[in-house]
């Protein structure tokens, strides 16, 4: 008998969900002295990676390059607030890129958690070309 | 052959749903021992139990369905006693806290909120709140991407505004969810995300903790967040003055 997961997971949802909730059933919960615990070897590894603090030249280089490509022409005299190109930037695929510098080491993971991410990554890939196709034939059908 | 724990619940605890499969290839039987006042969830270990996917989401699985029908305290993944007689010893000998946590606990379930960047949203709100960086930006740009110096500086400066702007957002979304919730509880630091904090909520008002969660998001469209729950309160079996202390950090900001 397989029994479905009472929890449900709000807005990300999905096996990035997963990997959120592996992550509290590994590093808390109730530590009692006279049970031993099963070891663990590769996930400490797997701590310790996600706690390392990425400050390299690496790091540095890519985020001057993400900067250079930053379209920032309708950036600079708006408010902070940037209504609309937030909007824009958000939908039109940064989403995929953002899991880049600002939580690389979070990539290095154990093959736990590493199989969940990349059903994530897929599901993203399927569901962004199918959305933008269809929004370039709504406005194909537009202009007919 | 020892004795694998999931968590500890009242002996009234309404139950496990029938044929529950815990940790284990093949997946081991779920049961309940009880002592006194108290039940604990366990199953058979298996030998050589490893930190699989597979057994973690068991781990997790069973203790859903124990959250779902009344307070448990989860176990942390991987505990195991030597056999049953050492599982009811536990129970008889720490009963008092056991009980009082399951009182304490009563009602609640954890939500674990993690919050990371859209990474080009915050490096257009950090752009546009410094005209130091646009214009070393604009600098390097017009230099055909700027030397090998030029590019190390914009970057070490972008990084250092993109962490600054971590914290803010980090305290920001604390001041904002914790009002709604019962009790915090801070995550570790990592470079993964820029908070990771779990919510004591009571299951009645989940909804209005959902609410405010969903305002944050809107009000803050660079940041992504992420909401996992209702989970059993792993992150408050132990409300120790350590991790009290830790997750009080500066944050007078509730009370303002």
């Amino acid at each position: 008998m397989t029994v479905v997961p009472a929890q449900q997971s709000g807005g990300g949802g999905g096996s990035s969900g997963l990997y959120d909730v592996l992550e509290l059933v590994l590093d808390r919960g109730l530590v009692i002295d006279a049970f031993i615990r099963v070891s663990l070897v590769g996930i400490e590894i797997l701590k310790i990676d996600v706690r390392v603090v990425v400050a390299s030249v690496d790091t540095y280089l890519r985020f001057a390059e993400a900067c250079n490509r930053l379209d920032l022409e309708s950036g600079p005299n708006k408010s902070p607030g940037l209504p609309e190109i937030v909007g824009e930037v958000t939908e039109s695929g940064a989403r995929g890129k953002s899991k880049g510098a600002l939580s690389g080491a979070a990539e290095t993971i154990s093959d736990a958690f590493k199989q969940s991410r990349e059903e994530g990554r897929q599901k993203e890939s399927e569901s962004r070309p199918r959305a933008r196709k269809s929004t370039s034939s709504r406005r194909k059908e537009e202009q007919e | 052959m020892s004795t694998y724990v999931y968590g500890i619940t009242d002996s009234s605890h309404a139950g496990l749903p029938e044929g529950m499969e815990g940790v284990g290839d093949p997946p081991a039987a779920v049961r309940v021992l009880k002592e006194g006042g108290l039940a604990a969830v366990v199953s058979d270990a298996p030998e050589g139990l490893k930190p699989k996917r597979k057994h973690l989401l068991a781990h997790q699985n069973v203790l859903a369905e124990a959250g779902a029908a009344g307070a448990v305290l989860p176990m942390r993944f991987g505990s195991v006693a030597p056999d049953d007689d050492t599982v009811t010893g536990v129970l008889a000998e720490g009963a008092d806290h056991y009980k009082e946590r399951l009182r304490a606990l009563e009602g609640k379930v954890e939500y674990n909120v993690k919050a990371t960047h859209d990474e080009e949203a915050v490096l257009h709100r950090v752009m546009s709140e410094s005209p130091e960086l646009r214009s070393l930006a604009e600098a390097n740009r017009q230099s055909g991407g700027g030397s090998y110096d030029d590019r190390l500086r914009l970057g070490e400066m972008v990084v250092a505004a993109v962490k600054a702007q971590e914290a803010d957002d980090a305290a920001e979304l604390r001041r904002v969810l914790e009002p709604a919730a019962a009790d915090v509880s801070v995550g570790p630091e990592s470079t993964g995300w820029l908070a990771n904090v779990s919510f004591l909520v009571d299951r009645k008002s989940a909804e209005d903790f959902l609410a405010v969660v969903e305002e944050a998001r809107r009000a803050h469209p660079h940041i992504e967040l992420r909401v996992n729950g209702p989970l059993p309160p792993y992150s408050f079996v132990e409300p120790g003055p350590a991790q009290h202390a830790e997750s009080g950090v500066g944050q007078e900001t509730a009370l303002e």
